[in-house]
């Protein structure tokens, strides 16, 4: 558009604007804010990541947020005041894999160290309180932080026996008690993977725990950072945005940031080309298999999945499951166990009541009794109408 | 015994009839490819495009699809010829409805009186026909606005967007849109066949009916 001068003008200033929003805001959290707990600039050199690196680091992250190189600054800046932001990070039914992805990277890259500077006000497996002392922690970031500090959840809420499947901490509060106080008095409320988004396995069918996500069962509004686990990237980047402007990106109807999951995997998956080809792998390890072919037929769910996964990968962008040879299972979709069933076959395969019952065998079997329901009656009418031509010649 | 013709659908009506059969039926058969689509081995990548193709045609139609269905409503409520809407709820004459399922049962040898454009029985299951149209329209719409993000699909997609949550994501709406691919075939089977039928039983061009507009009525009966 840089023939219309009138657009590009409105462009630069909306984006002027937003600096100043920018500027404000970050004014205002540094008054506000606790200082930092460690400084990311002495970190990033023990780990050998030099300047010029921590620089395009913010470079890429701005592009990704789906801001122009203007806020690279102030990115860096919120990247810097990452340790200041005080959280409180709640596990309930889960596995800690999302915690143990976060922190376990062979190769952290930067989203990885500024992850490290979280300021962890509160954090189950990794803090080193227990018992009464834990639950202190946890009142005075409360107290003192009262509607600063950002509440991050990993694990689904269990709704059976009035949830008392799931007891937390010295006086055996239920998770759903817990999670109703600690959000309360939280600026925003920030669901780690699946299983606090929308419930994940837990609520997989036939879900005997009554189990859902911190937004179904609290009905509050949360950022959901979905996947499973998700990637470090997209909760840095949300973080990050919250400390630019003071506010969390914009959501999708399902509460997941649109600058990570606002396209479809299939419309920017690397084996697209082949898709439209008609070229598909048809059995693990075939020819097609070896030739990057696209994984429809042994059951990607790209074309049902919004993520970034193919953008961003994992593992310090090393590889992402499409690139490595399996399908997506569409792990950041509501109740993806069941609607993405089967994992490893298209999804019209899937089993009505188990054995080979799918929609196609149902429906050529209904078609089958249509067509010989239709000849008996064409029999059937030929004998009871006969000789009516007779009939009604004498009429 | 005389025989009379009478002008039964408007031109209007006939092409739409045959412009939807003739999208339906291309949609099913675009469509089974495109849920379970099979490998092309020859030739180059570069040079294939065939599950490109087939998701165009599918796309293309599905949007004639909708155009002739707005037409079909239209039709219904504002033809000059015959504005037929309330002739789509003839089934609500409970008893002509039982009267129709005795002779279609073949306990009757005569068809009730019918007192509106289409049989009961018939008026019910074009009312279903279009309620499953309305139904895939707006399952295919929302698969087509989840890959492209511009003009009247996105738009659409909107404001479709809340049925895609409710039902529980794009897989779901995939799936009742496969689903609902088996009404329209077993639709077509009895259609046609009642079609037939009611030409060899009661003898008044049903079937040509639909091609020249004319019933051929008899009088004196
Ligand atoms: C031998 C072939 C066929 C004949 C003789 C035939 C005849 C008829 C007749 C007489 C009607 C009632 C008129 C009307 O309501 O407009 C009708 C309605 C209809 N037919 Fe067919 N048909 C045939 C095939 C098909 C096929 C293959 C389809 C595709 C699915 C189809 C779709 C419809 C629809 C959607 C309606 C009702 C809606 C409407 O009123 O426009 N027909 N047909
Ligand atoms: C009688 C009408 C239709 C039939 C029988 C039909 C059938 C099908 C079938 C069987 C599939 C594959 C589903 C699967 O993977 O299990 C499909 C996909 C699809 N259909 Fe339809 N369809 C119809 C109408 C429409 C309409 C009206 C639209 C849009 C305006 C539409 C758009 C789509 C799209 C976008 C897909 C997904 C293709 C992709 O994402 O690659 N369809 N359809
Ligand atoms: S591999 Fe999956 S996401 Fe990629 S083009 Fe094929 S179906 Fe789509
Ligand atoms: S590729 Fe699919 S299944 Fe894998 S992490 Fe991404 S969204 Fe989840």
């Amino acid at each position: 558009m840089r023939g219309s001068d009138d657009y590009s003008k409105a462009v630069s200033n909306h984006y002027k604007q937003l600096m100043e929003y920018c500027k404000i805001n970050q004014e205002r959290l540094d008054r506000e804010l606790p200082p930092p707990r460690e400084d990311l600039n002495d970190l990033l050199a023990e780990r050998g990541v030099s300047r010029r690196d921590f620089i395009k680091w913010t470079s890429v992250m701005t592009s990704l947020l789906m801001l122009p190189p203007m806020f690279r600054p102030a990115l860096a800046t919120a990247a810097e005041n990452f340790s200041r932001l005080p959280i409180a990070w709640l596990h309930f039914a889960e596995c800690t894999g999302c915690t143990e992805a976060f922190l376990r990277t062979s190769y952290p890259n930067v989203a990885d160290i500024v992850l490290e500077t979280i300021s962890l006000e509160y954090h189950e497996t990794v803090m080193a309180a227990a018992g009464h002392q834990a639950e202190q922690n946890l009142e005075k970031c409360m107290a003192d932080f009262k509607k600063k500090f950002v509440c991050v959840i990993e694990g689904a809420l269990p709704r059976g026996l009035n949830g008392q499947y799931l007891r937390l901490g010295p006086k055996g509060k239920t998770a759903i008690q817990i999670a109703k106080e600690v959000t309360r008095s939280a600026a925003a409320t920030v669901c780690i993977g699946a299983c606090a988004c929308y419930g994940n396995i837990q609520a997989a069918k036939p879900n005997p725990t009554d189990a859902a996500g911190i937004s179904k069962v609290l009905g509050i509004s949360t950022v959901n950072i979905a996947g499973c686990p998700p990637n470090a990237v997209n909760f840095v980047g949300t973080l990050l945005h919250y400390l630019m402007f003071g506010g969390m990106p914009p959501l999708d109807s399902i509460g997941r940031p649109i600058w990570a999951y606002g396209q479809r995997i299939h419309d920017v998956c690397e084996r697209r080309s082949h898709y439209d080809a008609g070229e598909f792998v048809e059995e693990w390890g075939d020819d097609g298999a070896k030739k990057g072919w696209c994984l429809y037929n042994v059951g990607c769910k790209g074309p049902y999945t919004f993520a970034n996964c193919g953008k961003v990968r994992f593992n310090d962008s090393v590889s992402w499951p499409v690139m490595s040879g399996h399908g997506c299972i569409g792990c950041t979709e509501p109740g993806f166990w069941d609607t993405m069933a089967p994992l490893e076959k298209p999804i019209h395969e899937a089993s009505i009541g188990g054995g080979e019952r799918t929609v196609d065998n149902i429906g050529l079997v209904l078609t089958g009794l249509t067509a010989a329901g239709v000849a008996a009656h064409a029999v059937a009418s030929a004998i009871r109408h006969k000789g009516k031509d007779e009939e009604e010649k004498h009429d | 015994m005389e025989i009379r013709p009478v002008k039964e659908w408007s031109a209007a009506i006939m092409i739409n009839h045959w412009a939807m059969a003739l999208s339906i039926f291309v949609l099913i058969v675009t469509g089974f490819y495109i849920a379970d689509p099979y490998t092309i081995y020859q030739g180059e990548t570069v040079d294939k495009f065939f599950v490109g193709n087939m998701r165009y045609v599918h796309i293309l139609f599905g949007i004639f699809l909708l155009f002739i269905f707005i037409w079909r409503l239209y039709l219904a409520f504002f033809s000059k010829f015959h504005a037929d809407w309330k002739d789509f709820f003839a089934w609500l004459d409970f008893e002509c409805t039982w009267d129709q399922i005795k002779f279609y049962l073949l306990i009757k040898k005569d068809p009730p009186e019918h007192c509106a454009l289409y049989g009961p029985m018939q008026s019910l299951a074009y009312s279903g026909l279009f309620f499953m149209i309305f139904v895939i329209l707006v399952t295919g719409l929302i698969l087509m606005g989840a890959g492209y993000h511009a003009g009247m699909t996105a738009f659409l997609y909107k404001i479709f967007k809340p049925v895609e949550n409710m039902l529980g994501g794009l897989a779901i709406v995939r799936y009742v849109h496969h689903i609902f691919t088996w009404l329209f075939i077993l639709f077509i089977i009895v259609h046609v066949y009642m079609a037939f039928w009611y030409d060899a039983i009661l003898k008044e061009g049903t079937v040509s009916s639909m091609i020249s507009g004319v019933l051929f009525e008899k009088e004196g009966k």
